[in-house]
Order: structure tokens, then sequence, then C-alpha cells
């Protein structure tokens, strides 16, 4: 009898310990998050979309678009609602994996219902051996259920007044650097395949299952990348699509339809669009939902009078700067260096 | 997976625990032996057979010279009563040759048997880790004498922690020869000795006497064990990931672009390093100790307040306490009682006079211990010179101690006094720095110069110009880091003064012991470097 009191003592006061704690990280957590939500400016680059997601206005989000760096340096949502009223959200992330993709769209979901999920394709291929795998799985939920993983490192604002400053267009944001792709074609054709993790596939039918109960459709894009993407990828990826009736389409086979010229529409040598190459990809998908997906043109509607002051500010300076872009053919020098400093690399 | 990793820390051991706790008492040890080698597994996969192997050859040798020892006690007692009936016939007969020709015949043996042991097992380790290094310079050698390459330079896969486990094998074998310890009949024992997952990678390397036994017990968890293994488990990871891997990205930069750098930032890299690597190892075996002291294993400590040590001596003494004590047990003691020893002290007594003799002595004795501590850490020429250099200054240490003691005396120096023992620990701090910077370096040549870049355009004006935020750390990481090693600091002065008078946050009241748990988790969490901006960074000595 003595035993069992002391032991269940025991287990009590651990028990304690463990709820202490729990309310320690819940109540940290809210609060971090609150401040993060107040000060946007102290949020760093990578979790802004995130944010920026949870303030958007209840239900107005068709379109959510998910991936690493070439989700947010392809698609330009702001661009999609003034060619066609769609509203969409870039919630990729530099780097993301297919874990943190699955979270950002259980995110979107609490305050959206978006008709469509984009999954940007690269997320797919990024390696997740053994316990690699298994780490990101536990950050990702963790970051989840606990922001403060996320914006653990805001304290270094509050101390220090660290800012992020940035123009994000819904996700995206404006990348004016030309750096030249010369590597020739890389869609070579093989009956080849790539793999893909187990993990990752598990969690693709996560977002798939995810899609489902929110009646959402789900829709997989490799954007043009000749640094990412090759022919085994697309058969891959061709494979799992038709097996699972998901729409995939694979711009890298479509370059010329789209109008990319690797002189001047990429970023940093072929592995990320910059502006130019965002707003042909952006009006290509846009006409490819548009005559795709039943998507509504959402313009006329009172609820997206933000939109419309945002979109034309979007225009106006988007304009200007492909203007310049397009206009001299090789920029060097002094301009070069102008324009990196004003823009963002991809992995920022 | 790594000691640091969500996956280790909140995924395998737990399960681990778990399952242990709900294992009958006497197959805990098994369940822990799958838990070491599927640890093993997941980071070097099928090299896991070398760990099996190293074991089972380890256990046959250990057998192998049980059985010697075993047999030459049955000739002696043969011998002895053989020697009883002889002399009853004959009073003239001498017993004591015949009992010294055994014993010398299974010494012998016995010597064959470790050596076979000992070589195949080094032999192995030399193979993986150092030929590279042997066929690289040989070859470099040979087309110095106008042949071409005569060595491939290979892709060799080295199973982790090799280096660790293989020289607690070897300890085992000489302590069984020494009659230190019986042989391990039982290979389960043994194998768990060599493959206890929290040991694993990064140390501490154990003689068996001292955890062999403990790990067998699977003793139930208890809640002191536990309470003690997890603050252990917090520190360690409060010193590694706020300290010590918000350093990384500093050290690297200044390391691995060297030739963009001189004076005070080289200066400032050494000490970076220097923190960086204790912050880390310890913080590991913190991890570690904390790992074992859940299922009430007591592993030995590695560090000991090594930045508090008054001469180079001590500071090995305090920093990887048991890679000493095992160069000091299986190669300073042989050698010290070899028989080159003995024959230099026999000449030098004759010619050279007592303080040369036994200055010899001790520059015979030290330099295998060096050049063993110095290629232990890798196949590198700076590694070499990292543990000649330490020869260098304990033997000039040792040289000059008669005079040391005599200016003491003159000047009636008192030893313990703060004014006396300050400027001691800071130049062992110069002396740590210095040693640091050439074991860091991607090369010896690298290491010279960096060594001599730090006496040229030293400003210290650098250390607030802001030219210290060039290396991806901004004011917040350098307030962290200082913060950090601060209260390491004064933790360390507490313990070593003695000032809680030797209670440990065990013996601290509930209240206080869980504030300092959720200070420490929520430090970690909040100030760790992890997340944007960092990366996660591999054990170093995990790579040795």
């Amino acid at each position: 009898m003595r035993d069992f009191k002391k032991n269940t003592g025991k287990w009590g006061r651990t028990l304690l310990f463990f709820l202490i704690l729990a309310v320690l990280l819940g109540g940290i957590s809210r609060k971090i998050a609150k401040t993060a939500e107040d000060q946007e400016k102290w949020v760093h680059y990578r979790n802004k979309s995130a944010l920026l997601l949870e303030k958007e206005q209840k239900n107005t989000i068709d379109v959510m678009i998910l991936g690493d760096s070439l989700s947010y340096t392809s698609f330009s949502p702001m661009q999609m609602w003034n060619e066609y009223g769609i509203p969409a959200f870039v919630g990729g992330q530099s780097g993301q994996n297919i874990q943190e993709s699955y979270y950002m769209l259980k995110k979107a979901f609490k305050n959206q219902k978006p008709r469509l999920v984009i999954l940007e394709t690269n997320v797919l291929f990024r390696p997740q051996k053994g316990a690699s795998g298994l780490t990101m799985t536990l950050a990702a939920a963790g970051s989840y259920y606990f922001p403060m993983f996320t914006y653990h490192d805001i304290w270094k604002s509050i101390l220090t007044g660290k800012e992020y400053p940035e123009e994000n267009y819904k996700g995206f944001q404006f990348r004016e650097v030309t750096n030249p792709y010369r590597g020739g074609a890389y869609m070579k054709e093989t009956a080849a395949k790539e793999k893909i993790s187990r993990t990752v596939e598990d969690y693709l039918e996560k977002i798939r299952s995810l899609c489902r109960k929110n009646q959402a459709e789900l829709v997989l894009v490799s954007t043009p990348s000749p640094l990412n993407y090759n022919y085994r990828k697309y058969n891959t990826l061709k494979a799992y699509a038709e097996q699972r009736e998901i729409p995939y389409e694979d711009m890298n086979l479509k370059t010329q339809e789209l109008g990319i010229d690797w002189e001047k529409d990429s970023l940093d040598g072929g592995d990320h669009l910059n502006l130019s190459g965002a707003w042909k990809v952006t009006r290509f998908t846009g006409k490819y939902l548009h005559e795709n997906f039943s998507l509504p043109d959402r313009r006329e509607e009172g609820a997206y009078a933000s939109w419309i002051e945002e979109g034309k500010k979007y225009e106006e300076k988007a304009k200007e700067k492909l203007e310049a872009m397009w206009k001299d053919d090789k920029i060097t020098g002094e301009e070069v260096e102008n324009r990196r400093e004003r823009s963002l690399p991809a992995y920022e | 997976m790594s000691y640091h990793d969500p996956v280790y820390l909140f995924l395998f051991l737990p399960a681990v625990l778990l399952v242990y706790q709900l294992t009958p008492r006497k197959k805990r040890w098994l369940l822990l032996l799958l838990a070491g080698y599927l640890f093993f597994w997941t980071i070097s996969g099928k090299l896991v057979l070398y760990l099996i192997g190293t074991t089972l050859f380890t256990h046959y040798i250990g057998l192998w010279l049980e059985l010697l020892k075993k047999s030459c006690a049955e000739r002696l007692e043969r011998e002895k009563s053989l020697n009883a009936d002889s002399n009853k016939s004959s009073e003239k007969n001498r017993p004591e040759t015949g009992e010294k020709a055994v014993r010398e015949e299974y010494r012998k043996k016995q010597r064959l048997v470790l050596t076979l042991g000992v070589c195949v097992l080094l032999g192995v380790l030399g193979c993986l880790k150092y030929f590279n290094f042997f066929a690289r310079n040989a070859n470099l050698l040979l087309e110095q004498a106008g042949q071409g390459s005569l060595f491939q330079v290979k892709n060799l896969l080295l199973p982790i922690g090799i280096s660790f486990y293989t020289l607690q094998a070897v300890g085992y074998m000489a302590d069984v020869y020494w009659e230190k310890i019986p042989a391990q009949r039982h290979l389960g024992k043994l194998a768990l000795f060599l493959g206890f997952f929290p040991q694993i990678m990064e140390g501490p390397i154990s003689m068996y006497g001292q955890t062999g036994e403990a790990l067998w017990k699977g003793e139930d968890l208890r809640g002191e064990n536990l309470s003690a293994g997890s603050g252990r488990i917090l520190w360690g990871l409060f010193k590694k990931m706020i300290v010590a891997d918000r350093l990384y990205v500093l050290v690297k930069a200044v390391f691995e672009h060297y030739q963009d750098y001189s004076g005070s930032i080289v200066a400032f890299a050494a000490i970076a390093y220097t923190l960086q690597l204790y912050m880390e190892f310890s913080g590991c075996m913190d991890i570690v100790i904390g790992s074992g002291r859940l299922f009430g294993v007591r592993l030995p400590e590695n560090f000991c307040r090594p930045f508090a040590s008054r001469n180079a001596a001590e500071f090995w003494r305090r920093w990887h306490i048991t890679l000493g004590a095992w160069l000091k047990t299986y190669v300073f003691y042989p050698v010290s009682v070899s028989r080159l020893v003995k024959k230099w002290n026999r000449f030098g007594k004759k010619h050279l006079g007592k303080y040369l003799t036994r200055l010899g002595a001790t520059a015979l004795c030290l330099f295998p211990v060096w050049l063993c501590n110095g290629l232990w850490h890798g196949a590198s020429w700076n590694y070499i010179f990292y543990g000649m250099y330490y020869f260098a200054i304990l033997l000039a240490g040792a040289a000059l101690e008669p005079a040391r003691i005599r200016a003491i005396r003159f000047f009636h120096i008192n030893e313990k006094a703060l004014y006396w023992q300050i400027p001691c620990i800071l130049k062992t701090w110069v002396i740590i720095f210095t040693g640091e910077l050439f074991f860091r370096a991607n090369g010896l040549k690298a290491g010279m110069t960096m060594f001599f870049s730090i006496f040229r355009d030293f400003r210290l004006s650098v250390l607030w110009d802001g030219t210290l935020l060039d290396f991806s750390l901004d004011k917040g990481d350098y307030l962290v880091i200082c913060a950090g090693v601060l209260i390491a600091a004064g933790i360390g002065i507490i313990k070593e003064r003695n000032l809680l008078k030797g209670k440990g946050l065990q013996d601290m009241r509930t209240p206080v012991r869980w504030a300092v748990y959720y200070g420490l988790i929520l430090s970690v969490l909040i100030f760790g470097a992890y997340g944007i901006g960092y990366q996660q960074v591999d054990l170093i000595y995990a790579g040795f």
C-alpha cells in the first residue's frame, strides 16, 4: 500500500511537471505568435508567407500554392488576380519539405476554403532517408502545434531591433536579377525514373486526403528549372499522377509554349526563375486554371476590395520592373549590382 | 541520428526507456544491445558488421588469454607435484626453475595472443582511418624520389565511433592479459560493453571494470536517475545548441577562408573554436552521461572544468579525461616499464646524472603517448603536430620544473594565491587556444599560416567595429553566446570552488529543481541555434 502511494505520488509529480511544461510552451507560443502577428517586420522572410496567410480575410483564397523556392519564384498571385480574377496565395518556403507543405495546407484550411491546391513538385524529390525524414516530421509537427519553434528567433528583433522589411504580394516577391542558363536542352527523353522517398509518398497521400476532406482538388505542377528537373522526374510524376488521377503539368516540356528565354528569365543560372520568368509561368498557369478548372472571376466581389487595390499597386511596380528587365538584353556592371541589392535571392 | 537530434531525444531514447522497463530484468541487456546496434545502423548502416566483428574477435582473444592462464596454472600445479615428488627423492633439485620456465613460456604465448589481438584491431582501424594518409604521403615521397605514385587513394567508409570502440576493445584485452579482470565468457556482456548506444559515437572511452557489470545489471528505472539524467541531457543541449552551434558559423568562415583573415580575427576564431569544441564535446558528453544515467549506468566523466587548469599537464587531466586515462594506462605505463626505458635509466645513472636521466625517461614515455594522441584524432599532419605540440610543452614543463620550484621558494610565492593562479590560468589558455588553432586548421600548412598571421595586422578594434557581424552572426547571437559562456563559467566556478558544499541539483527542493529544468528547456527552445539561418551541426568528435 505504501509502495502504491509512493508510486502514485511519483507519477503524479511527473504528470504535473509535463502539464506545467505544456502550459508554459502553449502560453509562450501564443505570446510569440501574437508578437509576430503584430510586428510583421520582425518575422523572417521564410515565415512571412505563413504569417500573412493567417492574416488573410476568411474564405477569400481559391488557389493555394505550396512548394519550395521554385513555387514562390514562379507563381505571382497578384498577376493571376489581375489577369483572371483568381485569388491565389503562395505558401511556399525556401527548402520547404513535404511535411511543411502538409502543415502549411492544414493551416490554410483553418481559415480558407481553397478549391485548388497546386503543389510544386520539386518538394517531392528532396531526399528524406531514415532519421532525416523523421527529424523533418517532428520539426514540422512541432512548429505547427507550438509556433514558438517557428518564431523562436523573434527575441533578436525585440532585443536588437533586427527587421526583415520586404514587399510581399501574397507570398511572391520581386526578383529582378538575371543570371542566364546556358546548359542547353535538359529534358532528354528516357524511360528511367527518379525515386521518391517513402516518407514523401506518405505525406503526399496525407495532402491528398486533406484535400479530399476539404473538397479541394490537388494539382501537381513542375515549373521550369533546368537544374532541378529532368525526364526521369517527369516519368515518375506522370506515372504517379496517372495512377491516382491527379492533374499534372510539367512546364519543363513546354518552355517554348511559355516563351521562356533562358538568357533573360533565369535568376541564378537555371535554378530559379526571375520576375520575367515568373511573369511567363503565371500567365500560362492563369490560363491553364481558367480553362481547366471552373474557378470564378472574383474581381467584382466586394470582399476582394483590398485585392483590387493591391493588384493595382503590384501591376504598376511589376510593369516598371519588367520593362527595365526586358529593355536591356544584357545588363552588366553596376546595374547588375544595383538590381542584385534591390532583389532578394531565392533562398532568403 | 545523433545525440542532439530530436529523433534521438523524443523518439529513440523514450522508446528504449519504455521497452527497457517493460522487459524482464534478465533480458534488459539484450534490449540495450539491440538498441545499440539499431542506433549504429541508423548512422553507419551495414558497417555495423565492423562492430560485431570487433566484438566477436575481442571475445575470442579474451577467452584465449583466459585459456592460456588456466593451462599455465594447471601446468604449474603439475610441475609443483612433480617437483614435490622429486624433492622427496633428491634434495639437490631446484623446483623454481621448472615453474619459472613454464611461467615464461605461457607469458610469451599470452603476449603473442595479446599482440595478435591488438594488431588486428589497430590494423583494421589503421587501414580504414590512416591508409589514405599513408598512401598520399608515400606517393609524395616516391614522386620526389623521381618515381611515380605507387598507392591508390581509396574511398574508405569509416564506421561511426571506430576510434572509440577499438580503444575499449584493446583496453579490455590488455586488462584480461594483466589479470585486472577475468575474461568475459558471456558474449552478450562484452557486446553491450562495446556497443552501448550512448557511448558509440563519442565515448567516453570506458574500461571494462568501469561499466561492464553496471550495464549488465538491468536496474529498474528510478525517479532519481531519470531526473538526474534528464537534467544532465538538458544542460548538454544548452551548451551545444546555444553556444557551440552558434560559434560554428564564425569558426567555419574563418578557418575555411583563412587566407582572407589575419591578426585579431584569427586569434578570435581560435578562441571561438576552443569554446565551440568545449561546449559541443562536453555538451555531448553531458547528453551521453545523462542518457546512461537514465538506465542507472554511471559512465565515466570526460571533462572537469579544463579552463581552470594552471598548466598544460593539468589541462589534460581535465580535458578528454577518458582518452588521457586510456593512453596513460595502455601506452604510458607499459612504455615506462619497458626494457628501453630501463636501459636508458641504467645508462643515464652512469653517465648523465639524475636530472637528465629523468628528463630523458619522461621524453621516452611521453613521446608515444602524444604521438598516439595526435594520430588518434585523425590522419592528418596537423593532428600529429597537435600531439607533438603538447609533447614539447609537457617536456619543457618537466625540464623547467626544478627551476620553477626554486623560483617559487626564492620569491616566497604562495601558489594558491589568486595573483599567482590567474596568470598561470591565462598562460594555459594561450597554450590551449594555440593548440586548438592547429587542431582545427585545414592542414598543418594552413595552421602555420594562420598562426603567423595573428602577428600581422592585430587590431583589437575589430571586436567592436562591426567586423564580427560579417560572419552571419548578429548582435543578438553574440549576446546569447556571451550569456551562455558566462552561465557555464559561473557553474564551473561554483563547482570548482565547491560553493554548494558538494550538493548538486538533485539535492535541491523540487520547485528549485523544476525551475532550473524549465529554464533550461525554454532557453534551448528560444535561444537555441536551430531553424532559419542555422544549420544542424554534426558532432565534431563523432568524426574522429
